[in-house]
């Protein structure tokens, strides 16, 4: 490991918002209460697909204590989808008003002096509806006979993606070894800690303001002026504390959507907090795919052709399934040269809950796939499985053709480290097995599907005379450690210490605007945006320390841990505080402002960087049960320059945790358009105990578009893990899964099925 | 119905409430005496964020009348810190980054330091893993909450440590 | 929600039989509330009055003697069988069992009582405690009566009590000489519900011959039951690897499991004949050297 060069980057530090959080003070949407706060519940739909004949809200209203009962037709109606740039991705009136899609979408909603109340009017409201027939499975709803689910949408086909390079015909036939596959992705539950809350508070002065547990306070304060018609600068989104995201709160949901029509009609604050179970069934998931692979090998391993099809399930709209579409196909190519490849992803309506991005956003899916067949090649070669990953991975500079130039590359060293750590592992435990899994993934998305006018990501340093830092920025902290990161970019950038640093964020009334926490994009984005302001303002204070110091003009000027200094003579200075002072008094008593700003230009298709990985999950597999338990899991990483080391450290395991429930946990059967398990009893996630230890491994590369050369960490760390299980099991017992999560009947059926015919399955 | 006086003590502050019996300890807390630091995230008891301690017992908030703890001492997460002091749980979870979104993080504190205070030395990280078997967490994967727990039981937050 | 109720609130186990007589089907009892408050929380009980015994010190003891066995008490926390050194010794399958209940917080407030007669199929303690031939005692106004545990539950969430009745106390006769009881619930996660479970005592005589097998199955049925003709195929033999493979399949086929999202009925039975087989020899293995 080389030495740290750096005085804040990569130390561990005390998160900031650690105090906080530790004693209980950090107050969360779930904590807001405000004078005269009403409490809103909303009615949904018992019927996967219906239209809606009537909502009568007489007796509902004659309930003591129930102030006002809201539908679609007390709404403008704006379809409104997260894909702005795109009106025909923008299908979701929150509040429908001509039919329900989905079992759990919302008809109406309720606001009512308690709880209580409000849950008692919902069953008072007569709802009548005319039942259509509905289809839940894609595979299904593509067909020429299935019910349409969007007006004018034939065969239920919302979304297709095509990516393709070389001559894929061309390359099939050069291979001397050709295997195709079917696999089956399941959903997966964002499952936050903290449900979908809102609190809007609409006053007559027709000023908006709205917590909520949000990934971008920004999305949420331009995506609510749009179905509201409000101006957006009249809304004001506030979230200090936000319980989790992972993907699911940067699109408009039922919450903020109800809570502030409900809160204009009456002029009052309303509370929307989702019940557990709401948050299962109403929001929207992972996106479950059906996966055809078709891949092309020479007998020595080299990679010639990949074709592979996506069928996803969309369930009733459109929400960010668009990009996770694209992105399985875009990731399903990783991390390898192919000569040629070809992808067809096709998204379907389905009446069920809508999909959406979840961090990995298709990748995971696409690995599961990816990287199993890779293993299984190799064993039909008998070919090593690191050499076969090696021979084919991608390297700095490689131009995945049409899509993205790769700068920084660490997936050879990645390979190297597991392969020594497997040989060093030495013979295992009885019941006992290893299997791998390479990934990368993007750092923060290019495409502005948003149709933002604003930069990608804003920051503002301003100082204070006593030295202190207030940086603004519009990242959105979600536990993550966004906060931390760019405040330890800040304060290295300008050379102080992290103490000085006091971060802004979480409220569009006094942040910039910036596209949030999704895509793995805050750390390179608004860490290049803090990292020019925080270089503007250095710059700033350093002509006042020029002009004092008087050096020769061939000498540059510093400032390193509160040390303003001649570089060439670093004892010869002054402190930091002293030279603020001496700024704001040369600037008419004016705080230094430091300006920045990031919006990638000119990056390809996808993302300005990406991160590698190569990831040995160590489990034991009870091949009479099919039960699977987890011992180590071991990453190879290489997110270029690590910041914030006990929050990459963090990332890792969460990552790691949530990927692991992926891979042989988190069950989410949809029967019928019905979640099946929709509460914490029968939805499984991990706990303590079967957590597995999890080490990792840096590898140290240089990322040219980062900040201080650093990449995402904690969304590609999702990619790998229900692979490198899937490859344990085969190389345990030869069986082959072909669906996740893989349970432990899948199993035992996978031995009885091979035992019926014989041979290899 | 018929509302119930109740006198019990929450962080060594007696507190004194008239409430229908139907309360949870939970509401009663959050809701009546404004101790938001505990919280709710789920519908079965299943999840844990509402820990509390209960005359020093780990009890979740959510499966507990308040009229059942009548008399008794409630020690919530603002109760940990003492004369502006951290405890030392609260000092390791700083120390090992053991939080992330924090929502977990009041229900997982009070499981550990139950736990501590029943169990000052584990055998071993899986004794650890137990103690907190009961509380999730969908952000950290438990082991940097497990190495704070061990630091903590291995003395390192002693005074004079 | 949970709707209102009145509140009661016995002082001693005299008063709570004179209240259930009164209100009979209009109260319910509430202990630890560990089961009863989520399914309050969810509105599926509704209840005029609830009489609350949580603080009935007299039903809160452990008592042991060699002649009379394990006592009890029915407010008996979870934790504190756990916790038990005197548990631990006697019948350290209660205490395996109870370490892999539920989590912490649930023992702590819990109690065994309200849990067996919340009749859960997929709960811990009934088949272990079938197993080890326990008892119930229940008092009324009217007067007591003892039921043997295997004939507690008429249903599935259905228990043998009349509305004016209690459950004061579990009573597990003291340990036959030679013999050992094993219990392990087969799960996902370590102390999740188990998606079937199997409990087997066995007492092996001098010459080394089993003369008594109660194999329990959990949660492979809508209530605890004995596998009966597996226990016929151990009495009377000495066990060996056949035998313990003949009684996994006896027991699959003897359990009446309902498939559910977690496991179909055919995955169910598997299970059980996986975990008779482990459970019947680890079993046998302990009672040959106790």
């Amino acid at each position: 490991m080389t030495a740290n060069k750096y005085s804040v980057l990569n130390t561990r530090v005390h998160n900031v918002d650690g105090y906080a959080k530790v004693t209980g003070r950090a107050t969360y949407t779930f904590d807001v209460k405000l004078p005269g706060m009403l409490y809103g519940k909303i009615l949904r739909s018992p019927h996967p697909h219906a239209r809606i004949i009537s909502i009568d809200p007489t007796e509902a209203l004659k309930l003591p204590g129930v102030r006002a009962v809201v539908t679609g037709k007390d709404t403008l109606g704006v379809k409104q989808g997260i894909w702005r740039r795109y009106p025909e991705l923008c299908d979701e009136q929150i509040l429908t008003i001509e039919k329900v899609r989905y079992i759990g979408e919302p008809v109406a909603a309720v606001a009512a002096i308690t709880e209580e109340i409000a849950e008692q009017a919902l069953d008072l409201i007569d709802v009548q509806y005319e039942v259509l027939p509905f289809v839940d499975d894609p595979m299904e709803a593509i067909k020429k006979e299935a019910p349409m689910i969007h007006e004018g949408v034939e065969r239920n086909v919302n979304v297709t993606r095509h990516i393709e390079w070389g001559d894929v015909e061309e390359a099939f036939e050069e291979a001397e070894y050709v295997r195709e596959d079917w696999f089956k992705l399941g959903g997966q539950a964002h499952m936050c800690m903290e449900t979908r809350a809102t609190v809007a508070s609409y006053t007559s002065d027709k000023k908006l303001t709205v917590y909520t547990s949000t990934q971008s306070p920004y999305y949420h304060q331009a995506l609510l002026a749009g179905v509201l018609g409000l101006r957006e600068s009249d809304i004001r989104v506030i979230a200090h504390y936000v319980g989790g995201g992972f993907g699911g709160k940067f699109e408009l949901d039922a919450s903020q959507f109800c809570a502030s029509i409900l809160s204009m009609k009456l002029s009052k604050p309303v509370k929307i907090v989702f019940t557990r179970e709401e948050d299962f069934v109403a929001t929207k998931r992972r996106t479950p795919m059906y996966y055809y692979v078709r891949t092309g090998v020479k007998k020595d391993g080299t990679f010639c052709a990949r074709e592979a099809r996506v069928f996803s399930n969309g369930g009733a709209y459109t929400g960010m399934g668009a990009t996770a579409l694209y992105l399985t196909g875009f990731f399903h190519s990783f991390p390898y040269k192919w000569k040629a490849y070809r992808y067809d992803g096709y998204r379907v309506y389905t009446n069920s809950l809508p999909s959406t991005s979840m961090r990995g956003f298709g990748a995971p899916q696409a690995m599961f796939c990816s990287e199993q067949q890779i293993d299984w090649i190799a064993a039909d070669l008998g070919l090593d499985i690191i050499e076969i990953r090696r021979k084919n991975a991608h390297t700095s500079g490689y131009e995945v053709p049409g899509q993205a130039t790769i700068a920084s590359c660490g997936l050879t060293q990645c390979l190297d480290k597991i392969e020594q750590w497997i040989k060093d592992r030495g013979k295992l435990p009885k019941n006992r097995v290893i299997g791998i899994s390479a990934a990368g993934f993007m750092t923060g998305g290019i495409f502005n599907w948003f149709d933002t006018p604003y930069s990608f990501s804003s920051a503002v340093v301003t100082i204070n005379y006593d030295g202190v830092v207030e940086l603004h920025v519009g990242a959105q902290d979600i536990g993550q450690g966004s906060n931390t990161t760019l405040a330890m970019i800040c304060a290295e950038a300008l050379g102080v210490k992290l103490e000085n640093i006091k971060v802004h964020s979480g409220d569009t009334d006094h942040c910039p605007a910036d596209l949030g926490a999704w895509g793995s994009r805050q750390t390179l984005m608004a860490g290049n945006a803090t990292k020019m302001a925080a270089e503007d303002a250095k710059k700033q204070l350093l002509e006042f320390a020029s002009a004092k110091f008087g050096y020769n003009i061939v000498y540059d000027v510093d400032i390193k841990d509160g040390w303003v200094y001649n570089v060439a003579r670093p004892e010869r200075g002054m402190h930091y505080v002293d030279l603020v002072k001496e700024a704001l008094r040369g600037k008419d008593g004016q705080r230094i402002v430091g300006r920045g700003h990031y919006t990638p230009h000119r990056k390809g298709m996808i993302s300005p960087a990406y991160s590698y990985m190569v990831q040995a999950v160590e489990a034991e597999i009870d091949a009479e049960t099919g039960k699977i338990s987890l011992h180590n899991c071991v990453t190879a990483h290489d997110c270029g320059q690590p910041i914030n080391t006990l929050g990459l450290i963090g990332q890792l395991e969460g990552a790691a945790s949530m990927a692991a429930g992926y891979g042989y946990l988190e069950n989410m059967p949809v029967e019928d358009g019905k979640v099946m398990n929709p509460n914490l009893v029968d939805y499984k996630i991990i706990r303590a105990p079967d957590m597995p230890e999890c080490e990792i491994i840096e590898i140290d590369t240089y990322e040219p578009e980062g900040p201080y050369g650093a990449k995402e960490a904690g969304e590609g760390l999702t990619n790998p893990t229900a692979a490198a299980l899937g490859n344990a099991i085969f190389h345990a017992t030869g069986l082959k899964m072909k669906q996740a999560p893989i349970m432990p009947e899948m199993i035992v059926n996978a031995f009885k099925e091979k035992k019926k015919e014989g041979g290899t399955p | 119905m018929e509302k119930q006086l109740l006198r019990f003590y929450v962080n060594d502050q007696e507190c004194e409430l008239f409430i229908n019996p139907k309360t949870l300890l939970v509401e009663a807390l959050r809701d009546h005496l404004g101790f938001v630091g505990t919280k709710r995230g789920c519908d079965t008891a299943s999840c844990g964020v509402c820990t509390v301690m209960v005359n020093g017992m780990a009890v979740k908030g959510c499966s507990v009348l308040a009229v059942q703890v009548n008399g008794m001492n409630i020690t919530t997460v603002e109760g940990l810190e003492k004369d502006g002091k951290l405890d030392p749980v609260q000092a390791a979870f700083l120390d090992e980054g053991a939080y992330q979104c924090g929502f977990c993080t009041s229900g997982m504190i009070m499981s550990a330091r139950a736990f501590l205070n029943e169990t000052p030395a584990p055998k071993d990280t899986m004794e650890i893993r137990r103690g907190i078997e009961g509380n999730l967490c969908r952000c950290t994967g438990y082991n940097s909450i497990v190495r704070a727990i061990d630091a903590v039981a291995k003395g390192k937050y002693r005074e004079g440590a | 929600m949970i709707h209102d109720f009145t509140y009661l609130r016995p002082g001693n186990v005299k008063e709570a039989l004179a209240m259930l007589a009164q209100h009979r089907d209009d109260a319910k009892i509430i202990c630890g509330g560990q089961s009863l408050l989520i399914i309050m929380r969810q509105g599926l009980v509704v209840t005029e009055y609830l009489v609350d015994i949580k603080g009935l010190d007299e039903l809160n003891c452990l008592i042991y003697d060699s002649r009379a066995g394990l006592k009890i008490g029915a407010t008996t926390t979870h934790r504190t069988i756990e916790k038990s050194l005197l548990v631990k010794e006697k019948y350290p399958v209660l205490v395996a069992m109870e370490e892999k209940l539920a989590s912490i917080q649930v023992r702590n407030w819990g109690t065994i009582g309200g849990n067996l007669a919340h009749a859960d199929a997929a709960g811990d303690p009934a088949p272990v405690l079938i197993a080890l031939n326990a008892t119930v005692t229940i008092a009324s106004s009217a007067g007591g009566r003892s039921v043997p545990l295997e004939e507690f539950y008429p249903g599935l969430f259905e228990t043998v009590l009349s509305p004016d009745e209690l459950v004061t106390e579990v009573l597990v006769p003291p340990p036959p000489a030679h013999t050992a009881t094993a219990y392990q619930k087969f799960n996902l996660l370590e102390s999740d519900q188990g998606i079937v479970a199997v409990a087997v005592s066995l007492s092996v005589s001098d010459a080394g011959i089993c003369q008594d097998a109660r194999i329990v199955l959990g949660n492979a049925a809508p209530i605890p039951i004995r596998a009966k003709n597996t226990e016929k195929l151990l009495i009377g033999n000495k066990l060996n690897e056949e035998i313990f493979t003949k009684a996994g399949e006896t027991a699959g086929e003897e359990a009446d499991p309902v498939a559910d999202i977690h496991a179909s009925e055919d995955y169910r039975r598997h299970l059980i004949a996986v975990l008779t087989r482990r459970m019947t020899k680890e079993a046998w293995e302990q009672a040959c050297q106790v």
